[in-house]
């Protein structure tokens, strides 16, 4: 199924719609799983034992302060996640809302329900209230798209559903010789200069955290 | 996962993590097992740590993730070369990729003892970019054993 403005590849893609509230971390989830923050393009790539997969991402980008999305942003929609912040009780009362706007075009597809931001203390929402999923056959993680917790479950539960292989899972992506460089001296005086001002800047987080 | 700040698990209905509540979808496509590389095959593994590394962003003039997972540097069999190669954790995907070379040099970062800094160029992506890394861990321990790994290895390639 070839989608508008797609680019042909020849592994499988997938139309993921990333729908919830403002501010619940969609962006920020999306962010954390385009390698760093810096790739533009909206499509998420993973390797696994059944080959390459992709998800061409679409992200709300805050319209859906706006009350709704249009139609189109559903259209031909294969998968779908619906994040709500579980500090803010109100954007678990609209999940079912936004789950209504998915059903209503896209009919029968996988969709993960997830929690975001249970690194923060102060929860609203504890993991035993959470109940809509049960109702409407849904999967459902707790997340934090700050500390990564559980980030790779949701975009591995789709992969497995639509892959009709609950034995997918992810291998290392190939790591590919890097090209010689050649230096000069000059270049590398001026990167020594540059270096300077950033090793002084604060990481932008705490030094307690665990390493997994 | 041992993780303190996640205590709230423990408070989670009696389904497992994984545990799929029962959503009947038909699949899109049907995958089957493929044989698959790492791209490591020829190298050995000389370093092997748990770490998280930054990209410095120059516009905004801040540090930012690039991923949490195991930082190698691997020898080439053949060659003699030796890379810097992170993987994020459970995604396997590539943080950072590139050959050491004399000319580079790594740094203490000032605000932290169990980080350092270094510029790259470097081939994560497929293609070559200059970049400043600056990479954490969780022991000073760690990151002693990275900068002298790092040092030994500029000098001798």
């Amino acid at each position: 199924m070839a989608l508008p403005q797609q680019q042909i590849v020849n592994y499988p893609t997938f139309k993921l719609v990333l729908v919830g509230d403002g501010g619940t971390g969609k962006t920020t989830f999306v962010k954390r799983h385009l390698t760093g923050e810096f790739e533009r393009e909206k499509y998420e790539h993973f390797y696994t034992n059944c080959g390459k997969i992709r998800f061409n991402c679409w992200d709300t980008a805050g319209q859906g302060k706006f009350g709704g999305l249009r139609d189109a942003y559903y259209t031909q929609g294969q998968c779908a996640i619906i994040m709500f912040d579980v500090t803010a009780r109100l954007t678990y009362k609209n999940v079912p809302t936004w789950h209504g706007d998915i059903t209503r075009v896209c009919e029968n597809i996988p969709i993960v329900l997830c929690g975001n931001k249970v690194d923060v203390k102060n929860r609203q929402i504890k993991a035993k209230q959470v109940i809509f999923h049960r109702k409407k056959n849904l999967q459902y993680y707790e997340i934090s798209a700050k500390s990564n917790y559980n980030f790779e479950k949701p975009f591995l539960y789709l992969a497995k559903k639509l892959a009709g292989n609950m034995n997918l899972h992810f291998v290392e992506m190939p790591a590919l010789a890097p090209p010689e460089v050649a230096f000069d001296i000059a270049a590398q005086e001026s990167i020594e200069q540059e270096i300077c001002m950033p090793a002084f800047q604060p990481l932008p987080d705490g030094d307690d955290e665990a390493f997994e | 996962m041992a993780d303190p700040e996640h205590r709230e698990e423990e408070e989670a209905p009696a389904v497992g993590d994984d545990e799929d509540t029962g959503a009947q979808v038909a699949p899109i496509v049907q995958l089957q097992e493929v044989a698959v590389t790492t791209g490591e095959e020829d190298e050995e593994s000389i370093l092997d740590l748990k770490s998280k590394l930054y990209r410095f962003d120059k516009d905004g003039n801040q540090w930012k993730e690039r991923g949490a997972g195991t930082v190698k540097f691997l020898k080439h069999k053949v060659t003699g070369k030796v890379r810097l190669l992170m993987r994020q954790s459970k995604t396997l995907k590539i943080c950072a990729n590139h050959l050491i070379i004399p000319t580079m040099s790594v740094q203490e970062h000032a605000g932290n003892e169990k980080s350092c800094v270094w510029h790259a160029r470097d081939f994560a992506d497929g293609e070559l970019k200059d970049e400043l890394f600056c990479i954490r861990f969780p022991s000073i321990e760690s990151e002693y054993w990275f900068t002298r790994c790092y040092h030994v290895w500029c000098f001798h390639s």
